[in-house]
Protein backbone atom coordinates (compact mmCIF):
# COMPACT_ATOMS: atom_id res chain seq x y z
CA UNK A 1 0.00 0.00 0.00
CA UNK A 2 1.43 3.36 -1.49
CA UNK A 3 0.33 7.12 -0.66
CA UNK A 4 -1.38 8.00 -3.49
CA UNK A 5 -4.18 10.07 -4.51
CA UNK A 6 -7.39 8.06 -4.78
CA UNK A 7 -11.02 8.95 -6.11
CA UNK A 8 -13.77 9.56 -3.65
CA UNK A 9 -15.51 6.06 -4.36
CA UNK A 10 -12.07 4.59 -4.26
CA UNK A 11 -12.18 5.88 -0.73
CA UNK A 12 -15.11 4.69 0.87
CA UNK A 13 -14.24 1.16 -0.89
CA UNK A 14 -11.10 1.56 0.88
CA UNK A 15 -12.74 2.46 4.39
CA UNK A 16 -15.23 -0.68 3.96
CA UNK A 17 -12.81 -3.16 3.12
CA UNK A 18 -10.06 -2.44 5.88
CA UNK A 19 -12.80 -2.40 8.49
CA UNK A 20 -14.28 -5.83 6.68
CA UNK A 21 -10.86 -7.12 6.75
CA UNK A 22 -10.68 -6.06 10.56
CA UNK A 23 -13.66 -7.65 12.05
CA UNK A 24 -13.53 -11.06 9.85
CA UNK A 25 -10.59 -12.45 12.58
CA UNK A 26 -11.77 -10.95 15.48
CA UNK A 27 -15.38 -12.09 15.22
CA UNK A 28 -14.03 -15.82 16.22
CA UNK A 29 -15.82 -15.75 19.24
CA UNK A 30 -14.32 -19.07 21.44
CA UNK A 31 -15.04 -20.58 23.79
CA UNK A 32 -11.75 -21.32 25.89
CA UNK A 33 -12.54 -19.32 28.62
CA UNK A 34 -15.98 -21.05 29.58
CA UNK A 35 -13.75 -24.25 28.87
CA UNK A 36 -11.51 -23.26 31.57
CA UNK A 37 -13.38 -21.84 33.76
CA UNK A 38 -16.16 -24.57 33.37
CA UNK A 39 -13.69 -27.87 33.79
CA UNK A 40 -11.98 -26.06 36.36
CA UNK A 41 -15.47 -25.74 38.49
CA UNK A 42 -16.56 -29.09 37.74
CA UNK A 43 -13.08 -30.68 39.03
CA UNK A 44 -12.78 -28.58 42.49
CA UNK A 45 -16.54 -28.94 42.77
CA UNK A 46 -16.13 -32.95 42.78
CA UNK A 47 -12.45 -32.69 44.78
CA UNK A 48 -14.41 -30.59 47.46
CA UNK A 49 -17.13 -33.27 47.71
CA UNK A 50 -14.95 -36.10 48.28
CA UNK A 51 -12.62 -34.95 50.38
CA UNK A 52 -15.28 -32.95 53.08
CA UNK A 53 -17.72 -36.34 52.38
CA UNK A 54 -14.34 -38.62 53.65
CA UNK A 55 -12.93 -36.22 56.25
CA UNK A 56 -15.88 -34.52 57.43
CA UNK A 57 -13.43 -31.24 57.88
CA UNK A 58 -15.30 -28.27 57.15
CA UNK A 59 -12.37 -26.49 56.47
CA UNK A 60 -11.39 -28.32 53.41
CA UNK A 61 -14.51 -25.90 52.18
CA UNK A 62 -11.15 -23.80 51.52
CA UNK A 63 -10.50 -25.80 48.31
CA UNK A 64 -13.25 -23.57 46.45
CA UNK A 65 -10.20 -20.79 46.08
CA UNK A 66 -8.92 -23.52 43.44
CA UNK A 67 -10.90 -22.16 40.84
CA UNK A 68 -10.17 -18.63 40.92
CA UNK A 69 -6.12 -19.99 41.29
CA UNK A 70 -6.39 -22.58 38.40
CA UNK A 71 -9.11 -20.44 36.56
CA UNK A 72 -6.18 -17.40 36.17
CA UNK A 73 -3.69 -19.40 35.78
CA UNK A 74 -4.93 -21.41 33.20
CA UNK A 75 -6.07 -18.15 31.61
CA UNK A 76 -3.29 -16.27 31.42
CA UNK A 77 -0.96 -18.98 30.37
CA UNK A 78 -3.44 -19.65 27.24
CA UNK A 79 -3.67 -15.97 26.83
CA UNK A 80 0.04 -15.36 26.57
CA UNK A 81 0.04 -17.80 23.94
CA UNK A 82 -1.88 -16.21 21.26
CA UNK A 83 -0.87 -13.06 21.76
CA UNK A 84 2.44 -13.84 20.93
CA UNK A 85 1.79 -12.95 17.21
CA UNK A 86 -0.34 -9.80 17.61
CA UNK A 87 -1.97 -7.74 19.43
CA UNK A 88 -5.41 -6.32 18.99
CA UNK A 89 -8.31 -5.39 21.39
CA UNK A 90 -11.85 -4.92 20.33
CA UNK A 91 -14.58 -3.09 22.10
CA UNK A 92 -16.84 -6.59 22.51
CA UNK A 93 -13.84 -8.46 23.57
CA UNK A 94 -13.40 -5.24 26.13
CA UNK A 95 -17.07 -4.86 27.40
CA UNK A 96 -16.97 -8.76 27.94
CA UNK A 97 -13.87 -8.90 30.22
CA UNK A 98 -15.08 -5.55 32.05
CA UNK A 99 -18.51 -7.92 32.60
CA UNK A 100 -16.26 -10.66 33.68
CA UNK A 101 -14.21 -8.81 36.32
CA UNK A 102 -17.27 -6.93 37.88
CA UNK A 103 -18.50 -10.84 38.47
CA UNK A 104 -15.54 -12.06 39.40
CA UNK A 105 -14.89 -9.30 41.66
CA UNK A 106 -18.58 -10.02 43.55
CA UNK A 107 -17.87 -13.71 43.40
CA UNK A 108 -14.99 -13.26 45.48
CA UNK A 109 -16.50 -11.14 47.70
CA UNK A 110 -19.33 -13.11 48.80
CA UNK A 111 -16.70 -15.96 49.05
CA UNK A 112 -14.87 -13.87 51.17
CA UNK A 113 -18.32 -12.60 52.96
CA UNK A 114 -19.37 -16.11 53.63
CA UNK A 115 -16.38 -16.52 56.52
CA UNK A 116 -18.45 -14.60 58.42
CA UNK A 117 -21.86 -14.97 57.39
CA UNK A 118 -24.18 -17.76 56.53
CA UNK A 119 -25.07 -17.17 53.54
CA UNK A 120 -26.45 -19.45 50.76
CA UNK A 121 -23.24 -19.07 48.64
CA UNK A 122 -23.12 -21.79 45.84
CA UNK A 123 -26.47 -20.08 45.29
CA UNK A 124 -25.11 -16.93 44.82
CA UNK A 125 -22.50 -17.85 42.43
CA UNK A 126 -24.90 -19.65 39.95
CA UNK A 127 -26.65 -16.27 40.14
CA UNK A 128 -23.90 -14.19 39.27
CA UNK A 129 -22.50 -16.85 36.86
CA UNK A 130 -25.73 -17.14 35.10
CA UNK A 131 -25.90 -13.02 35.06
CA UNK A 132 -22.25 -12.84 33.48
CA UNK A 133 -22.68 -15.79 30.94
CA UNK A 134 -26.33 -14.00 29.97
CA UNK A 135 -24.94 -10.83 29.22
CA UNK A 136 -21.77 -13.10 27.10
CA UNK A 137 -24.08 -14.45 25.30
CA UNK A 138 -26.17 -11.43 24.35
CA UNK A 139 -23.01 -9.60 23.56
CA UNK A 140 -22.21 -11.86 21.00
CA UNK A 141 -25.66 -12.94 19.98
CA UNK A 142 -25.12 -16.80 20.86
CA UNK A 143 -28.53 -17.96 22.25
CA UNK A 144 -27.37 -21.04 23.87
CA UNK A 145 -24.81 -19.00 25.98
CA UNK A 146 -27.72 -17.10 26.64
CA UNK A 147 -30.09 -20.32 27.43
CA UNK A 148 -27.31 -21.08 30.05
CA UNK A 149 -27.41 -18.07 31.75
CA UNK A 150 -30.78 -18.14 32.59
CA UNK A 151 -30.59 -21.84 33.33
CA UNK A 152 -27.88 -21.43 35.65
CA UNK A 153 -29.76 -17.85 37.29
CA UNK A 154 -32.82 -20.18 37.74
CA UNK A 155 -30.68 -22.76 39.66
CA UNK A 156 -29.19 -20.33 41.94
CA UNK A 157 -32.36 -21.52 43.94
CA UNK A 158 -30.69 -24.43 44.77
CA UNK A 159 -29.50 -23.85 48.68
CA UNK A 160 -33.14 -24.02 49.19
CA UNK A 161 -34.18 -27.26 47.63
CA UNK A 162 -31.17 -29.28 48.36
CA UNK A 163 -28.97 -30.97 50.76
CA UNK A 164 -26.11 -29.18 51.66
CA UNK A 165 -23.54 -31.95 50.13
CA UNK A 166 -25.49 -32.81 47.18
CA UNK A 167 -25.41 -29.30 46.16
CA UNK A 168 -22.19 -29.44 45.92
CA UNK A 169 -22.42 -32.39 43.44
CA UNK A 170 -25.42 -30.38 41.40
CA UNK A 171 -23.42 -27.14 41.20
CA UNK A 172 -20.52 -29.29 39.44
CA UNK A 173 -23.11 -30.54 37.20
CA UNK A 174 -24.93 -27.27 36.54
CA UNK A 175 -21.36 -25.95 35.57
CA UNK A 176 -20.73 -28.81 33.10
CA UNK A 177 -24.82 -27.75 31.68
CA UNK A 178 -23.89 -23.88 31.29
CA UNK A 179 -20.26 -23.38 30.72
CA UNK A 180 -18.24 -27.00 29.59
CA UNK A 181 -20.88 -27.78 26.79
CA UNK A 182 -21.82 -24.31 25.16
CA UNK A 183 -18.25 -23.94 25.57
CA UNK A 184 -17.69 -26.97 23.54
CA UNK A 185 -20.29 -26.05 20.70
CA UNK A 186 -19.30 -21.95 20.63
CA UNK A 187 -15.79 -23.60 19.34
CA UNK A 188 -17.14 -26.23 17.22
CA UNK A 189 -19.45 -23.17 15.66
CA UNK A 190 -16.10 -20.78 15.51
CA UNK A 191 -13.80 -23.66 14.02
CA UNK A 192 -16.87 -24.47 11.37
CA UNK A 193 -17.19 -20.59 10.11
CA UNK A 194 -13.48 -20.36 9.80
CA UNK A 195 -12.81 -23.52 7.39
CA UNK B 1 -20.60 23.51 -1.55
CA UNK B 2 -17.81 20.46 -1.87
CA UNK B 3 -16.65 20.07 1.85
CA UNK B 4 -12.51 20.31 1.68
CA UNK B 5 -10.90 16.64 2.34
CA UNK B 6 -8.44 16.37 4.92
CA UNK B 7 -5.56 15.85 3.35
CA UNK B 8 -3.80 13.83 6.04
CA UNK B 9 -6.71 11.39 5.46
CA UNK B 10 -7.04 11.32 2.03
CA UNK B 11 -3.49 9.41 1.47
CA UNK B 12 -4.23 5.34 1.27
CA UNK B 13 -2.21 4.00 3.58
CA UNK B 14 -3.08 6.38 6.22
CA UNK B 15 -6.89 5.97 5.33
CA UNK B 16 -6.70 2.44 6.01
CA UNK B 17 -4.59 2.38 9.19
CA UNK B 18 -7.69 5.00 10.55
CA UNK B 19 -10.11 2.75 9.25
CA UNK B 20 -8.36 -0.09 11.46
CA UNK B 21 -8.29 1.51 14.31
CA UNK B 22 -11.74 2.97 14.61
CA UNK B 23 -13.49 -0.22 14.59
CA UNK B 24 -11.24 -1.27 17.17
CA UNK B 25 -10.03 -0.30 20.23
CA UNK B 26 -6.65 -0.59 20.06
CA UNK B 27 -4.34 -2.52 17.66
CA UNK B 28 -0.31 -3.10 17.29
CA UNK B 29 1.88 -2.38 14.81
CA UNK B 30 2.17 -6.20 13.35
CA UNK B 31 -1.61 -6.31 13.57
CA UNK B 32 -2.05 -3.37 10.99
CA UNK B 33 0.90 -3.95 8.86
CA UNK B 34 -0.78 -7.52 8.44
CA UNK B 35 -4.00 -5.86 7.34
CA UNK B 36 -2.38 -2.83 5.30
CA UNK B 37 0.29 -5.12 3.50
CA UNK B 38 2.24 -2.41 4.01
CA UNK B 39 6.23 -2.06 4.18
CA UNK B 40 7.60 -1.40 8.00
CA UNK B 41 9.31 1.49 6.82
CA UNK B 42 6.21 3.32 5.47
CA UNK B 43 3.68 2.43 8.10
CA UNK B 44 5.64 3.75 10.55
CA UNK B 45 6.60 7.13 8.80
CA UNK B 46 2.56 7.32 8.26
CA UNK B 47 1.61 6.30 12.02
CA UNK B 48 3.79 9.10 12.93
CA UNK B 49 1.96 11.45 10.85
CA UNK B 50 -1.22 10.63 12.65
CA UNK B 51 0.17 10.13 15.82
CA UNK B 52 1.72 14.37 15.18
CA UNK B 53 -1.71 15.19 13.83
CA UNK B 54 -3.21 14.08 17.20
CA UNK B 55 -5.57 11.27 15.54
CA UNK B 56 -3.47 8.85 17.55
CA UNK B 57 -2.27 7.57 20.19
CA UNK B 58 1.05 5.71 19.53
CA UNK B 59 2.30 3.63 22.91
CA UNK B 60 5.47 2.13 22.49
CA UNK B 61 6.39 -0.35 24.89
CA UNK B 62 7.48 -4.30 25.20
CA UNK B 63 5.94 -7.51 25.35
CA UNK B 64 7.80 -9.77 26.97
CA UNK B 65 11.25 -9.51 25.18
CA UNK B 66 9.79 -7.56 21.75
CA UNK B 67 8.98 -4.20 21.47
CA UNK B 68 5.09 -3.32 21.13
CA UNK B 69 4.18 -0.15 19.19
CA UNK B 70 -0.23 -0.07 20.33
CA UNK B 71 -1.81 2.49 18.33
CA UNK B 72 -5.61 3.92 19.53
CA UNK B 73 -7.78 6.50 17.83
CA UNK B 74 -7.79 9.85 19.81
CA UNK B 75 -11.19 11.56 19.87
CA UNK B 76 -9.73 14.12 17.41
CA UNK B 77 -8.91 11.53 14.78
CA UNK B 78 -12.68 9.87 15.22
CA UNK B 79 -13.57 13.52 14.80
CA UNK B 80 -11.43 13.62 11.80
CA UNK B 81 -12.43 10.31 10.39
CA UNK B 82 -15.78 11.26 10.34
CA UNK B 83 -15.85 14.71 9.23
CA UNK B 84 -13.83 12.94 6.09
CA UNK B 85 -16.14 10.24 5.60
CA UNK B 86 -19.22 12.83 5.64
CA UNK B 87 -17.16 15.03 3.13
CA UNK B 88 -16.68 12.25 0.81
CA UNK B 89 -20.49 11.20 0.87
CA UNK B 90 -20.71 14.71 -0.25
CA UNK B 91 -18.81 14.18 -3.01
CA UNK B 92 -20.08 11.29 -3.92
CA UNK B 93 -24.15 12.88 -3.77
CA UNK B 94 -23.87 15.69 -6.41
CA UNK B 95 -22.43 12.93 -8.49
CA UNK B 96 -25.32 11.15 -8.26
CA UNK B 97 -27.35 13.74 -9.20
CA UNK B 98 -25.30 15.03 -11.78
Amino acid sequence: MEEKTMSEKESLELISSMIKKTQQNLENSNGRPFLIWGYTTVFVSLLVYFVVSKTNNYHYHLLWFLIPLIGITLMMLTRKKRDKKQHVVTFLAQAILKVWTVVGIAAMLVAVGSFFANIPILGIMLLLMGMGTMITGLLIRFNLIVISGIIGMLFSALPFVVQQMEQILIFGAIFLLIMVIPGHVLNYKSRKSHV
Amino acid sequence: MFKALDPLLHSELRLAVMSILISVEEADFVFIRGKTGASAGNLSVQIDKLSEAGYIEVNKGFKGKRPQTVCKITQKGIKAFEGYVNAIKSYLDVDKDN
